[in-house]
């Protein structure tokens, strides 16, 4: 059983509530410009897998979108729910591992050079 | 996935200090994020530069770096978040100043390459 922390909203005029939820939708759209890159390197280059791994990330950047809008949720009201969601911020930090990977890994493939 | 014992430790810190952490922990998520695209753009689409391995070395190099730091930018939340619990000084990182130098030697490098091409 978590036990998720939260608190009464003193409102915060630091707004920092608010700029946690947008950090994680400019997080996403990171991820998406990455997801592009990667399905574009795999279409030139003839790499059914470096499509594959766009894909994921598309995947990756909507369920960042999403935790976006529940901390927006859960970061607005008369309580506030500070502890971040379970595994996400693992699962963000894997997804932008497998960005890397995949972006190495499309610097030797195809005649791209 | 389990919940890390860590999280009982200490005492529930100001909740602002919990969402600063977290920013943070996304703000260098992002920076890993651009340094890869940065990576992968150059070698995709910078096909005029000479000569083409420094080029690669440099993509590869970029891709690298924002595979460390994805890695990185978790530990050092969980690491973070340890101490603001137990209420001791954050630990220091190299990451930092290991970072600016990785800036510095690809703004370098690439102004050179620029130049002689």
């Amino acid at each position: 059983m978590m036990r998720v922390h939260a608190v009464a909203a003193t409102g915060d005029p630091g707004l920092q509530p608010e700029r946690t939820a947008l950090s994680w939708s400019r997080t996403a759209l990171a991820l998406a410009v990455n997801a592009l890159l990667s399905m574009r390197a795999g279409l030139v280059a003839g790499e059914p897998w470096l499509v594959a791994v766009g894909a994921v990330l598309f995947a990756s950047s909507g369920v960042a979108v999403a935790i976006g809008t529940v901390r927006r949720r859960q970061l607005s009201g008369d309580r506030l729910v500070i502890t971040p969601p379970r595994g996400a911020l693992v699962g963000v930090a894997v997804a932008t591992l497998v960005a890397s990977a995949g972006g190495v890994a499309s610097v030797f493939v195809g005649g791209a050079s | 996935m389990p919940e890390p014992a860590w999280r009982h430790d200490g005492e529930e810190p100001d909740y602002r200090f919990t969402l600063a952490n977290e920013r943070t922990f996304l703000a260098w998520i992002r920076t890993a994020l651009a340094l890869l695209a940065g990576g992968v753009l150059l070698h995709q689409f910078a096909t005029e530069l000479d000569p083409r391995p420094v080029v690669t070395v440099l993509a590869v190099g970029l891709g690298v770096v924002a595979g460390v730091l994805s890695v990185m930018s978790y530990t050092r939340w969980r690491g973070n978040e340890i101490a603001i619990r137990r209420g001791r000084p954050l630990p220091f990182s190299w990451v930092l100043p290991g970072l600016a130098a990785v800036c510095l030697l690809t703004s370098a490098v690439l102004v050179v390459l620029l130049l002689l091409t």
